[in-house]
């Protein structure tokens, strides 16, 4: 039950898009909230580069204007979401003041899907730079501050989408995913970051990162939300190579079925000899629920965490060198951030060789899960990510920050193209959210979603936020 | 050669002249990278056929065949 402007914004779509359908509030009513709290808010919390005030306030008055003429689009008709801003669409700096003045001629596809669904873009969520170097006090743009504590970070790359849901100053948003950066958000900050299956969401429109690693897709409050969010922005697009000509479809459908006789696969050789303490009194029990939930639990083998970091990190920065490098020779990139700058150079003396040995090794992985996925699980399980959400960086973390045994377990969903969501599992002894991830055969979200949920709504940690 | 020596010159091929800080971080970052590639070669699935002799029976991943998967 609403009661209060704090829950209306705090509160999943599915309920705010109800209190729509009903008349019972407004888009004017909910935009005018979100945006009074980003006023309020938003210098202390950063999650956001540039607010639409005007723009969102006219769609806003639009939305509720086709909505009393009875033609209601569904549940993200009139709802405010926040984009990152890597996205095209208005001002766009990729988290760079290489990029200050830039402004996009056209919105990326998946943002003008979103607007067609009837969401409502309230503003552009701050972002690691180019989704890569991390921000800290010292950098152009500062981090966005977890509104579960503020001194602690929100995770990255999403890191202002997932700190403007955590502070009720978004509904949802989009993020981007090269190795984890929409999942490991959404563990920081409390909620569900869904990355779908490669090719299922376009990336048109969205700096690259890694043209074989990145991924677009939702964070969210709740499982459900996710999949609203999901049906909103996936779609073939014929001007993306990567997009998928697959149908979409009700990504919850399966909501609410249980998981009773159902398989799910731990994949415990990435992460039992090295997920920390706080993780793991969290996610053990975790995956108790899902054995009283009537799910039977298989262990299924696969890489380590260092095979799986190497081959992950030297692919993606391999790429963005490949992306930026002509940036770095012609000025641009000397406005770069000293962390971004350095991975760039790393990502240079990557040889092709080794290149195409990490290729070779992503194509094994994949066909083991999906040996796995085809006979003997429905899902798979493991924690999102293995180490506590970090404190706010005060200066430059250096090359050695994601250079040695870093408990990073989403990049092999990234590397392998299988969709994967992050959901709520408990809190560390610092009080911060963490996060367990589920993953699924291509295309087949709508199962894992079904798996999700029902982990979701028989926990109580989606129905926590932040007081702020 | 040094890793620093080789970290200089493979950025000379791209016209790039890294600084003396820029280098002591790469130097390391090199020799990460150089394990790394250690592990993934180290993993690559083939099939023997001669002593000294294999068949590589692993193709580097293609970014747009997910969907046969299916």
């Amino acid at each position: 039950m609403i009661s209060n402007p704090k829950q209306l914004a705090h509160a999943p779509i599915t309920e705010v898009a109800d209190l729509i359908k009903k008349k019972e509030t407004s888009p004017v009513e909910v935009v005018d909230l979100i945006l009074s709290r980003i006023s309020e808010l938003d210098s202390t919390i950063n999650a956001y580069i540039h607010v639409f005030e005007d723009e969102s306030r006219a769609a806003a008055k639009a939305a509720e204007a086709e909505i009393a003429s009875g033609s209601y689009r569904g549940p993200l008709h009139g709802i405010p979401i926040s984009i990152k801003d890597i996205y095209e669409s208005g001002p766009t700096t990729c988290g760079s003041s290489s990029l200050v003045g830039y402004v996009a001629a056209e919105d990326c596809q998946s943002v003008a899907n979103l607007k067609r669904a009837g969401a409502i873009v309230v503003g552009k969520a701050g972002t690691y730079e180019f989704a890569y170097g991390a921000p800290t006090l010292e950098t152009h743009f500062p981090p966005t501050r977890n509104a579960w504590n503020q001194e602690f970070e929100c995770g990255g790359s999403s890191s202002g989408t997932g700190g403007s849901i955590a502070a009720g100053l978004a509904y949802a948003g989009m993020g981007s995913c090269t190795g984890g950066s929409i999942r490991w958000p959404a563990q920081c900050c409390g909620h569900v970051g869904l990355k779908a299956t490669y090719g299922r969401v376009s990336r048109r429109g969205v700096y690259p990162l890694s043209w074989s690693l990145d991924h677009t897709g939702p964070l969210a409050r709740t499982v459900a939300d996710a999949g609203h969010m999901l049906r909103g922005c996936a779609g073939y697009d014929p001007l993306d190579q990567a997009s998928a000509n697959v149908p979409v479809t009700d990504f919850n459908a399966k909501l609410g079925r249980d998981i009773k006789g159902m398989k799910i696969g731990l994949l415990r050789t990435i992460y039992e000899d090295n997920y920390e303490p706080g993780v793991k009194s969290a996610f053990d029990p975790a995956v108790q629920v899902f054995e009283k939930l009537g799910a039977e639990i298989v262990d299924i083998p696969t890489i380590n965490l260092r095979q799986l970091i190497a081959i992950e990190f030297p692919n993606m920065w391999a790429d963005a060198a490949a992306i930026h490098h002509r940036n770095l020779r012609t000025g641009g990139g000397d406005k770069y951030g000293r962390h971004t700058r350095g991975y760039m150079l790393w990502g240079l003396l990557m040889d092709s060789t080794a290149y195409l040995n990490s290729l070779r090794a992503r194509a094994q992985v994949r066909d083991q899960l999906l040996d796995a996925l085809t006979t003997q699980v429905d899902a798979l399980l493991l924690p999102t990510v293995g180490f506590q959400t970090p404190r706010v960086l005060e200066s430059d973390p250096g090359l050695g920050f994601l250079g040695g045994e870093f408990s990073f377990y989403t990049p092999i969903f990234n590397f392998t193209g299988l969709p994967a969501v992050s959901v709520p599992c408990g809190f560390d002894q610092d009080h911060m959210p963490v996060g367990l991830q589920i993953a699924g055969k291509p295309f087949d979200e709508a199962t894992m979603l079904q798996v999700a949920y029902a982990y979701e709504q028989a926990t109580e940690w989606h129905t926590m936020h932040p007081d702020i | 050669m040094e890793s620093r020596d080789i970290v200089k010159a493979k950025l000379a091929e791209w016209g790039l002249s890294p600084s003396d800080a820029d280098l002591d971080e790469l130097a390391p970052a090199y020799e990460t990278m150089l394990r790394w590639n250690k592990i993934v070669s180290d993993m690559l699935d083939s099939r023997p056929m001669t002593p000294g002799m294999e068949f590589p029976t692993s193709e580097p991943i293609l970014i747009h065949d997910i969907a046969r998967y299916r």
